[in-house]
């Protein structure tokens, strides 16, 4: 019974039911094109959203994912396009994700700047400097068929951005769950003084998972590149807020200290399933919005409401 | 003397030194930026910002936060300019903006306080439905105002005696009002108290749920001034306006030293932060940098500010 009451339990539930509710509307839902491209879009989505999870968790926050995300379309293209060479590609993208991840984490711990502000700062920086970088869009002039099969491929009929996302999930699960750097990051998100006091290093952790996050939108970056096949500025605008409405509603608390990778996979699925059912249904596309809008509000408000009850 | 000196130590003073610096290398780079016209620009201009900056670092100050201010910027100012065209009074257009403004930021305040849901989330919610909602209404067209009334304006385009923007008076009046406010009343001691510790107020008998509802709807109603003036410059209701404009508040205001912890900060901190930002984006434009470069500038100075503030707090601890 008490399994039911858990928050990961309920948002399957909604999830079950939305899945019903839409299949009997449409059966074009349970088409594979259609689930291909729910997958598909949740992906970039989810494997950023590991990185913000943990980052939630130890009580942070990264508000210049979405402005890094569409940077890195932009230098993959042009990288890959004047060198002809994904790994060089790859490379300039993962040494920028570190770079960036490492001053937001710097500026966080070293100048003890609030992370809201520190990456609200970093999120102007990187929208730009974008345009510093390039005043025009980047369009796929190197046409290497792999870079391609990164977003639009197929592996055992399984879309590619679900196979990178899957490859990633167990890392981020066992290490939330099942080894001591996941309580490390709890225990400094719920109470960074005992965390302290206990011999944790929180700014050294605090870093990782800012670095950790970075790298995680390269992917991400990497990915929405090649499903796009362009290198956009604004690809990725406005990212930051849908990857945290979904960790919210997964039920990680924005104030640190709880939070799971399941939950945020539900949260995200339940989101974009939204998406797609407004689309199936023919409602008009500005609910996309507002639907996510009024979850947002009332999942966290019932999970309130139960923990007031068990508590 | 002595006021001078506890004034010294505060960190407003710092920011006005940030300031005049900024100031006096523009006036030498650009021998157009140190005239009266361009400062009574910039003075009309930023005054969109200040005035929402007034009610966020209200909202702050009393410990909760309001990031759906730039999707309310675009929402009530289609009843602004619907009941204006339909109608054709422009203080009925006024009223019934002033009221939704109201009514959402109480609803963003009962959500947030009676209900208990955290203010991020319940105006993250909040932002995401107020866009929807402009969207859906105008199907992503801006509607124009087709009333062309001389009155409205001149709310955000007209110049007292052809110098001093009105828009520049109505934020200097707003930011005086709300200074005094804070800072002589008790209500505005008591929200520094809800903010700063809110077990002490809950034990000296404040209302607290009361107090916290009513800086949401200061933050709200203030907002949706801007977004008045705004609508007057731009002559329409676009679905785009304040499009990232919580963002702008939130590094101005926060530049300005008023903390997000709740509790800590004054108006007068806050109004320079908006000053200061104001002022660089105009000196850049001024100078013909583009406005991507300001973006880099914008974020690096909130960097170095609010981590300067941090190093000086610690050591004076």
């Amino acid at each position: 019974m008490k399994y039911f009451q858990t928050n990961e339990s309920i948002l399957f539930g909604l999830l079950v039911l939305l899945c019903i509710f839409l299949s009997f509307y449409n059966p074009q839902f349970y088409s594979i094109q259609n689930i291909h491209s729910i997958l598909r879009s949740s992906s970039t989505v989810m494997i950023v959203a590991f990185g913000m999870t943990i980052l939630l968790t130890s009580g942070e926050v990264d508000l210049s994912v979405g402005a890094l995300m569409s940077f890195v379309t932009v230098i993959v293209m042009d990288v890959i396009n004047i060198t002809g060479s994904i790994s060089l590609g790859l490379i300039a993208v993962f040494g920028f994700c570190l770079f960036i991840g490492l001053i937001n984490g710097l500026v966080r711990t070293v100048l003890n700047v609030n992370s809201l502000i520190a990456t609200l700062a970093m999120m102007l920086i990187l929208q730009g400097s974008v345009y510093v970088y390039s005043m025009a869009a980047i369009y796929n002039t190197h046409l290497i068929p792999l870079f391609s099969f990164i977003g639009q491929g197929f592996f055992l009929n399984i879309p590619m951005p679900v196979v990178i996302m899957l490859f990633i999930l167990p890392f981020f699960v066992v290490l939330l769950n099942y080894t001591r750097y996941g309580r490390y990051f709890s225990s400094i998100g719920s109470n960074p003084d005992a965390a302290k006091l206990s011999g944790i290093n929180n700014n050294r952790y605090k870093v990782i998972g800012f670095v950790i996050t970075s790298l995680l939108v390269g992917v991400s970056g990497v990915i929405l590149a090649s499903l796009m096949d362009t290198g956009q500025q604004g690809s990725a605008k406005g990212f930051e807020l849908i990857v945290i409405a979904a960790v919210l509603l997964g039920g990680t608390s924005f104030m640190g200290g709880k939070g799971t990778i399941i939950g945020t996979i539900l949260g995200i699925l339940i989101l974009k399933i939204i998406d797609n059912g407004i689309i199936l249904m023919r409602i008009p596309q500005e609910f996309q919005l507002i639907v996510p809008g009024f979850i947002l509000i009332l999942a966290v408000y019932f999970d309130g409401v139960r923990k007031k009850n068990s508590g | 003397m002595n006021n001078i000196l506890k004034y010294l130590r505060k960190g407003e003073l710092a920011l006005f030194i940030i300031f005049l610096i900024v100031f006096i290398i523009f006036s030498f780079s650009s021998e157009y930026f140190f005239t009266l016209r361009n400062i009574m620009n910039v003075s009309g201009q930023l005054s969109i910002i200040l005035i929402a900056a007034i009610g966020f670092s209200v909202l702050l100050i009393a410990g909760e936060v309001d990031i759906s201010i730039g999707s309310l910027l675009a929402f009530v100012s289609l009843p602004l300019i619907e009941i204006m065209n339909i109608t054709g009074s422009v203080p009925l257009g006024i009223i019934l903006c002033l009221i939704f403004g109201i009514i959402i930021g109480l609803i963003n305040g009962y959500l947030s306080v009676y209900l208990g849901v955290s203010s991020l989330i319940v105006t993250l919610g909040m932002l995401f439905i107020l866009r929807g909602a402009v969207y859906l209404y105008t199907g992503q067209r801006a509607i124009p105002d087709e009333l062309m009334s001389d009155f409205f304006f001149y709310i955000g385009n007209g110049k007292f005696m052809g110098t001093i923007p009105y828009a520049a008076i109505i934020g200097l009046i707003i930011l005086l009002i709300f200074i005094f406010v804070m800072r002589n009343t008790s209500y505005g001691r008591k929200l520094y108290a809800v903010g700063g510790n809110q077990e002490v107020a809950r034990l000296a008998g404040y209302n607290i749920k009361l107090l916290k509802l009513s800086a949401f709807v200061i933050c709200s109603f203030l907002s949706s001034i801007s977004a008045i003036i705004l609508a007057s410059r731009i002559g329409s209701a676009n679905h785009v306006a304040g499009d990232l404009f919580e963002f702008q508040v939130v590094a101005a205001v926060v530049l300005g030293g008023v903390s997000l912890a709740g509790g800590i900060g004054s108006l007068t901190g806050a109004a320079i932060g908006v000053l200061i930002l104001s002022v660089i984006s105009n000196g850049l434009g001024l100078l013909n940098i583009d406005t991507q470069w300001q973006l880099v500038v914008n974020g690096v100075i909130i960097i170095i500010a609010v981590g300067f503030d941090e190093l000086k707090r610690n050591r004076s601890l």
